[in-house]
């Protein structure tokens, strides 16, 4: 569960990023972040993984107060999050699994662990065969998803993304969100920074806008929430024949039984 | 994650920059080996100058030489080292007190020098007569010492007193200036070397910036980002030591082959560099390479995510 109470964040010279904002998403819920450009989107992303100190006001993330950690602790506090970019942010010289299997390998799985856990992200992103591939050797979208399974590896509590279908072209972003969908489904808390107003008003659900850091508008789309899952088998215009990131629909029950996995 | 799986990651990773950036690691390498190896023969030729030292130490000499006595006063002149010599065997630094007559000084000079006797032709009175006295190692610490030397000085009929102490002081002196100089030298080279690795590292550091944040935003620990270029600077140093260590083997056996014979080589080279010498080196650089490694990093904030946009 993510927390803003009267949240402030201002850089030197005065520009304020963000002012007196408060919110929360609950637990499981899956909520999009709007507004135009410099509207205070990242930086309020960034204050939920200590990417930024906030100037004024306290946020919590799953009740850790994450304003005042200490600098020590805010590893693992991003070890309960999953972090996903527009730049999709890859280490090109390492393979998939080793980019995927970053977090299990700091957290002390050995080999076998590793591969599990990066084959079953990647399995859900739909990209197991591409373990062994480098990531300038995949498509735009193909990257996207690698770094979703990244971010996905460990079931983090939160997952965050800053604009992830900001550099895809539709049918790609489509595939994207759908990805995101079905990890809420199972369970993890979405946030979801963009200003793709088409996606948002195609999912629905919750909303939150900013315009120049202050949070302007927090509503309900379609009166969905928590949101209603759209048919992920809806075609979405012409898809990438090299692309396999349509998620598999879950066995009933599936994904509850997975969700209560979660931790 | 287990400290021995760690460090087994920071090393692969290590290994990895090490190739990548293979060329100002080169640098550094040499750097550090050319550092070490100055050292290093400062280090054997000051070992090898205070073991003579300390060999001449074992058997420390004062040689009283008397003024060659006039004609009809040998006798006295007897008498007065008997003397001398009787009273210096009453100290306890002395182990023994011999005499050598001018006649027993022409024969030893003759005996090593056969080619030179004919010097001695010309001046009959060549070398005087005089009194050995073998003293203690260490004899010069007690006191009561200098003052009997002094004595010695004042003695009836003595004309000079040549103590070994000064020579080997003198010897001392070199090897504390050649130490001195070692260290000095070598102290700087290898903070040279030091600071030139601490710069790859840090250089390095920038070439992997995107990397060590993405490792920041997983939730990697400062340890774990920071370990591999620590592995990588002690990696450095270790092979820049190794290098160095190898070269002055190779150096000692080529410059001791050809100085073989010379007094100065029997003097410097007399022994080559022992395994711990060599040892020394290799963990010299290791320590100097990571040293570089944490204090280029010391302070710095790797890959903290940059603000893309507000």
């Amino acid at each position: 569960m993510i927390q803003f109470f009267h949240v402030a964040k201002h850089y030197p010279g005065g520009q304020v990023a963000l002012d007196d904002v408060t919110f929360s998403v609950l637990r499981g819920e899956f909520a999009f972040l709007t507004g135009a450009s410099g509207a205070g989107k990242t930086t309020l992303l960034r204050l939920i993984y200590r990417g930024e100190v906030p100037s004024a006001g306290r946020i919590l993330v799953n009740g850790r107060n994450v304003s005042s950690l200490p600098r020590h602790k805010i590893p693992y506090l991003r070890r309960t999050l999953g972090v996903v970019f527009q730049n999709f942010r890859l280490i090109d010289r390492k393979t998939v699994f080793e980019n995927v299997s970053y977090l299990p390998r700091i957290l002390g799985a050995d080999r076998t662990e590793q591969r599990q856990a990066a084959l079953e992200a990647l399995r859900r992103v739909g990209l197991a065969h591409r373990l062994s591939a480098f990531p300038p050797q995949l498509s735009g979208g193909e990257q996207q998803r690698v770094a979703i399974a990244r971010a996905v590896v460990q079931q983090p509590e939160i997952l965050i993304a800053d604009e992830p279908t900001g550099n895809l072209d539709p049918d790609l972003s489509w595939e994207i969100v759908k990805l995101f969908l079905e990890i809420n489904r199972r369970g993890t808390t979405v946030l979801l920074a963009t200003h793709d107003r088409a996606t948002i008003e195609r999912v629905g659900g919750r909303v939150l806008t900013l315009d120049a850091g202050r949070l302007v508008g927090d509503v309900t789309l379609n009166g969905t929430m928590p949101p209603a899952l759209p048919d992920l088998d809806e075609p979405a215009g012409p898809t990438n024949p090299e692309d396999d990131s349509v998620a598999q629909p879950e066995q009933p029950g599936q994904a509850e039984q997975e969700a209560a996995e979660t931790p | 994650m287990t400290f021995r799986r760690a460090l087994a990651y920071f090393f692969r990773e290590a290994a990895t920059g090490l190739v990548r950036s293979w060329k100002v690691s080169f640098v550094a390498v040499a750097t550090i080996a050319v550092s070490l190896f100055v050292g290093g023969v400062f280090l054997v030729v000051g070992g090898n100058l205070s073991r003579v030292a300390e060999r001449a130490k074992e058997d420390v000499r004062v040689v009283v030489y008397f003024d060659p006595a006039a004609e009809g006063q040998q006798a006295e002149r007897n008498r007065e080292m008997e003397g001398l010599a009787r009273q210096a065997k009453g100290k306890a630094w002395v182990l023994g007190a011999t005499l050598v007559s001018s006649d027993e000084a022409r024969q030893r000079f003759v005996a090593t020098f056969p080619g030179l006797a004919e010097l001695l032709d010309r001046d009959a009175e060549a070398l005087p007569p005089s009194v050995e006295i073998r003293v203690t190692p260490e004899a010069d610490a007690t006191a009561g010492y200098d003052e009997w030397i002094d004595q010695l000085h004042r003695s009836p009929g003595v004309s000079t007193v040549d103590d070994d102490r000064e020579w080997i002081n003198q010897l001392k002196a070199v090897v504390a200036v050649v130490r001195g100089l070692g260290l000095a030298l070598g102290g700087i080279l290898l903070g040279a070397a030091v600071f030139t690795i601490g710069s790859v590292i840090r250089l390095t550091t920038y070439l992997y910036e995107e990397e060590i944040t993405i490792m920041r935003l997983v939730g990697a620990t400062e340890f774990f980002i920071r370990g591999p270029f620590y592995a990588e600077g002690l990696i450095q140093g270790f092979l820049g030591g190794a290098l160095a260590a190898g070269g002055l083997w190779v150096a000692f056996q080529v410059t001791a082959a050809r100085m073989q014979g010379a007094l100065l080589g029997a003097l410097t080279l007399a022994r080559p560099p022992s395994p711990e010498d060599l040892l020394l080196l290799a963990a010299l650089g290791a320590a100097g390479g990571l040293v570089g490694g944490v204090i280029s990093l010391r302070g710095e904030n790797l890959g903290e995510p940059p603000v893309d946009d507000a």
